[in-house]
């Protein structure tokens, strides 16, 4: 066989090409497929590191910046323990003072009408708390207006004596 | 006496058909030759097939694939592409076929080309 080649090929080398060439070829292949999961997501466990990465991320950006908390969960912040406390308290329990049952969140506004604090807060009055302040006011100071004055100027009448 | 044939249709002679749709023989080289009688021959898949499984029950596929995730981890895998994969393993992939693999295939392309003839 005439050549115009200097060197012929020997036969180690041809089949060492065409060995070549096949592995390239499977080489290829594998790449292929390889991509085409990568793309498509296929790899559920490179998903799972992706997801966490993300999540990660998230959750740090949301601690560095505490005025979103503020924004969107002002109604149900949820505590470490995964429990959620509504703005008002809800537990019901029985007032020491007049023994009605109370919601703990009205506690406080309640306290000042039974106790007499408030001025014009003792709209309502029970006989027990009128009568024990009438037995106290009727002590200390002498009954002109006591009997003759209604509840409603009752708490005046014994805060200005 | 001149024998003439009495043409019903006048047209250019047949050409001749060694001339092929190929470029000429002599500027084919050897290797080409031979891969053209591999495929023409069936004998290139049959080495492509045993290639392939002779690959995948070594484990060397896996650890290709195994290579690949790698890369794609790290670039993201909505940035990778084949050419990329292709260029990042092919090195590993090369160096890392098992010798016997390597020896039964290298010896059933010497006998094929030993029996070609050329």
């Amino acid at each position: 066989m005439s050549n115009a080649e200097d060197n012929k090929p020997s036969h180690d080398q041809l089949s060492s090409q065409v060995f070549l060439d096949l592995v390239d070829s499977v080489i290829a292949d594998v790449a292929s497929e390889c991509h085409r999961v990568a793309r498509l997501g296929l790899d559920r466990d490179l998903e799972v590191v992706e997801e966490e990465l993300r999540l990660s991320v998230e959750a740090r950006a949301k601690v560095a910046d505490p005025s979103n908390n503020l924004e969107t969960n002002t109604k149900y912040v949820v505590d470490i323990f995964g429990q959620s406390h509504p703005p008002v308290a809800t537990e019901v329990f029985n007032c020491m003072n007049c023994g009605r049952q109370i919601v703990a969140g009205r506690f406080a506004p309640h306290l000042e009408r039974c106790m007499g604090k408030g001025r014009k807060a003792r709209a309502k009055a029970t006989r027990s708390t009128t009568a024990s302040q009438n037995r106290n006011s009727r002590r200390n100071t002498s009954d002109n207006n006591q009997l003759a004055s209604g509840p409603p100027g009752f708490e005046e009448n014994v805060r200005r004596t | 006496m001149a024998r003439s044939v009495k043409h019903s249709v006048n047209r250019p002679p047949t050409p001749d058909e060694d001339v092929r749709d190929s470029p000429e023989r002599d500027e084919l080289t050897l290797g080409e030759i031979i891969n053209i009688k591999l495929v023409e021959s069936g004998e290139k898949e049959n080495l492509m097939e045993l290639v392939r499984d002779r690959l995948v029950e070594s484990g060397w596929k896996d650890e290709m694939r195994i290579a690949c995730r790698e890369h794609v981890k790290k670039k993201g895998r909505k940035d990778v592409t084949v050419d990329e994969l292709i260029r990042v393993i092919t090195p590993k992939g090369r160096a890392s076929v098992p010798d016997a693999v390597k020896e039964e295939l290298l010896d059933r392309i010497h006998n094929f080309i030993r029996s070609a003839a050329l």
